[in-house]
C-alpha cells in the first residue's frame, strides 16, 4: 500500500493511467454525458484505440454499460433483459462460454422451506460437490456454501462440531448436521446492507445483486449462521466446468469483492426443480418444498416430525428445520 | 456424474445389443399368475414403455397393499404417482393415492436376466447352495433370522418377490416387501421424510424405491470417503 502511494507521488497527476484509475461513479457519469466512446476508453485499459480489435472494443463498451446500470430490484423488464443480454455476451467474449441467464421471478403462492434429517446424513459431502458444480463456485478459493458438521452423539453444541473431518464416514458415535443459508423470514443480513444490494424475494429466498454489492461485508457480520461468503479475488471456474443454466440472482459469474451465498438454487427451484444438494444427497436426508402447499413433503415433515431450528432465540425465523427419524 | 443424452442413448443401445439374444425369454411381469391385481398390468406396460424410450424415467402405478394396517387400523394402499390427474395430491395413508413416481428397476435388468439360469427351477437355497453361484451375495438381512434366497425371492421365479401373503411382486415393488416389517420407514417414505426425491418439488414427484438406495442383501449404508473437506481458517469450522 505504501509503495503504491510513493509511486503515485513520484509520477504525479501527469500519468494518464492514474487519472483513469481514479474515475469514480459520479465522474464516470459526467464522462458518459460527453460521449459513450470516451467513457469506454476511460474505463478500459490504456491501449490506444487504433490497436483495439472490435471484440476488445465491444467488451469495453459492455463493461462500461454494466458499470453504470441500476439496482436489479428497481430495473424495468426491458432493463433486466438488456443487462442479461450484456452479461451473456460478456461471458461469451471474456470466458468463451455460452450461458443462459434467467430473470425468472417468484411463483405466486410459493414459499420455500427446507428440512434436514440429522439421522440420515452420513457426512458424504455429495451435496457440497453438487453445490460447487451447480453454482459455479470459485474453484481457486474453494468456496463452499454448505458445511457438514461432524458432532459427537449426545452433543447439541454446534461449536463442538467439526466441519473439516476427512476420514471414512459415518464415524462411530457421531452424527452429521449440515448448514447453509437458512433463508430467514426476518433476515438480519438484509437489514444491515447499506446499499440495498440484498433483499428477500416473495418466495422467501434472500438474494444479492452482485453488481450492486460494494463488498462492505456488513451482512457477513450480521448473519448469525455464517452463511455468506466473500470473494477476495475474482472467482475462477474452468470454462468447461461452467454451469450454463444461470440466474441473475443466483449462480451467474460473480466479481471480485462481492458477497454471495446459497439461494436454494434459485435457477432450479423457481422452475419447480429441486436444489442440487437435495438431488445429490445419497441418503435422502434433505427435504425441500413449498411451505404454502399443505400436501408438500416439507409440510409433512413439519406436521409429523419433531423439528428444531438453530439459534431460534434470535428470532430470525429460519426456513430451515432439522429433524430426526 | 451427469450423463449426456448421447451417452445415455449409447449405453441403452449397447444394453439392447447385449441382451438381444435373451429376448426370447418372457419377462418376469408377463409370467405373473392371472390372480395378480389389474394394476400390475399397468405397471408392466409403463415399465416396458420406459424401456423403449431411453433417458425417460419410468413411472409405474403402485399396487394397493390390502394387508397393511395404517393409522386407526385401516388398511391402506401405497400408490405411486401416475400421470393421471385423478391421482390427487395427498400423501397420506388410508385409501388415498400418492402423487409420486417410482424409478423403475425391472426394466434395467436386461443384461443377465435371472431366467437365463433359473427358468422353471425352484429355489432350493434353504438346504444347499451351488458353489460359485451368487457367491458375492451374502444375505445378512434380515439379521439373525437365517435368511435364505427364498425368504424374499419367489420359489417359482427368482425375478419376482414373494410376500408373506403369498402374493408375488416385481422387483420394482421392493417397498411392498420391505414394508411388511419396516412400518415407520414405509410411512415416512410415503410422507416424504425418508427416501430420496428426484426431479422436482412441484408437480411430478419421483421417489426411489427401497432397493434403489439400499442393497437388498446388505441394506446398511456402507462407510465411504467423503468429498474433500473445506479449507477453513477459523478453528471449529465457522464461515470463511
Amino acid at each position: 500500500m505504501t509503495t503504491d502511494r510513493t509511486a503515485e507521488a513520484q509520477t504525479g497527476p501527469e500519468d494518464p493511467s492514474l487519472l483513469q484509475k481514479r474515475v469514480d461513479r459520479r465522474g464516470a457519469l459526467s464522462i458518459l454525458v460527453g460521449g459513450l466512446a470516451a467513457g469506454a476508453a476511460a474505463v478500459g485499459a490504456c491501449a490506444p484505440l487504433s490497436a483495439e480489435t472490435d471484440e476488445e472494443r465491444e467488451v469495453k463498451l459492455l463493461a462500461w454499460r454494466e458499470y453504470i446500470k441500476g439496482n436489479y430490484r428497481v430495473m424495468t423488464e426491458e432493463e433486466r433483459a438488456e443487462t442479461i443480454a450484456r452479461l451473456e455476451r460478456l461471458a461469451q467474449l471474456q470466458r468463451g462460454v455460452d450461458v443462459t441467464i434467467q430473470s425468472t421471478g417468484a411463483q405466486p403462492g410459493v414459499l420455500f422451506g427446507y428440512a434436514f434429517n440429522v439421522s440420515k446424513c452420513k457426512g458424504f459431502r455429495r451435496c457440497i460437490e453438487a453445490c460447487i458444480n451447480e453454482n459455479n463456485l470459485d474453484r481457486n478459493a474453494d468456496t463452499q456454501y454448505i458445511r457438514i458438521f461432524e458432532i459427537e452423539d449426545g452433543v447439541v453444541d454446534l461449536d463442538r462440531g467439526d466441519a473439516t473431518f476427512q476420514h471414512e464416514v459415518p464415524a462411530e458415535g457421531h452424527f452429521y448436521l449440515g448448514t447453509q443459508c437458512f433463508q430467514c423470514a426476518d433476515p438480519p443480513c438484509v437489514k444491515v446492507c447499506p446499499v440495498g444490494a440484498t433483499w428477500q424475494e416473495p418466495d422467501g429466498i434472500t438474494v444479492i445483486d452482485y453488481d450492486w454489492c460494494i463488498g462492505c461485508r456488513y451482512c457477513m457480520a450480521a448473519c448469525p449462521y455464517w452463511a455468506r461468503r466473500f470473494n477476495w479475488g475474482a472467482p475462477e471456474v474452468p470454462p468447461e466446468e461452467v454451469n450454463p443454466n444461470q440466474h441473475y440472482l443466483g449462480n451467474r459469474a460473480r466479481k471480485k469483492g462481492c458477497v454471495e451465498k446459497c439461494t436454494f438454487c434459485i435457477h432450479r427451484s423457481r422452475q419447480g426443480r429441486l436444489p442440487a444438494c437435495v438431488e445429490a444427497c445419497p441418503t435422502g436426508a434433505r427435504v425441500f418444498g413449498n411451505l404454502l402447499d399443505p400436501d408438500s413433503e416439507i409440510r409433512w415433515v413439519l406436521a409429523n416430525k419433531r423439528v428444531f431450528r438453530l439459534k431460534e432465540d434470535l428470532k430470525t425465523e429460519p426456513r430451515f428445520w432439522y429433524f430426526s427419524d | 456424474m451427469n450423463h449426456t443424452p448421447t451417452s445415455c442413448a449409447a449405453l441403452w443401445v449397447a444394453a439392447c445389443l447385449i441382451s438381444g439374444c435373451r429376448e426370447s425369454h418372457p419377462a418376469a411381469w408377463e409370467r405373473l399368475p392371472p390372480k395378480a391385481i389389474v394394476a400390475q398390468a399397468d405397471s408392466a406396460t409403463a415399465a416396458r414403455n420406459a424401456a423403449l424410450e431411453p433417458g425417460l424415467l419410468a413411472t409405474i402405478q403402485a399396487i394397493p397393499v390390502e394387508r397393511w394396517k395404517g393409522p386407526g387400523e385401516r388398511p391402506f394402499e401405497v400408490a405411486l404417482r401416475s400421470a393421471a390427474p385423478e391421482a390427487g395430491h395427498s400423501r397420506m395413508f388410508g385409501t388415498i393415492t400418492l402423487p409420486i413416481a417410482l424409478r423403475s428397476r425391472t426394466a434395467a435388468i436386461s443384461q443377465y436376466p435371472c431366467t437365463s439360469c433359473h427358468l422353471g427351477q425352484k429355489v432350493v437355497m434353504a438346504n444347499k447352495r451351488i458353489q460359485d453361484a451368487h457367491n458375492n451375495i451374502q444375505p445378512v438381512h434380515p439379521d439373525q433370522t437365517g435368511a435364505v434366497c427364498s425368504t424374499c425371492h419367489s420359489d417359482d421365479d427368482v425375478a419376482l418377490l414373494t410376500l408373506k401373503s403369498g402374493e408375488q411382486a416385481t422387483l420394482d415393488e421392493s417397498y411392498r416387501l420391505c414394508a411388511q416389517c419396516h412400518f415407520p420407514e414405509a410411512k415416512t417414505w410415503a410422507g416424504g421424510a425418508h427416501g430420496k426425491r428426484l426431479d422436482g418439488w412441484q408437480g411430478r414427484r419421483v421417489v426411489m424405491a427401497c432397493a434403489d438406495c439400499h442393497d437388498p442383501h446388505n441394506p446398511v449404508v456402507q462407510v465411504r470417503i467423503p468429498f474433500r473437506a473445506p479449507q477453513i481458517q477459523r478453528p471449529r469450522g465457522h464461515g470463511q
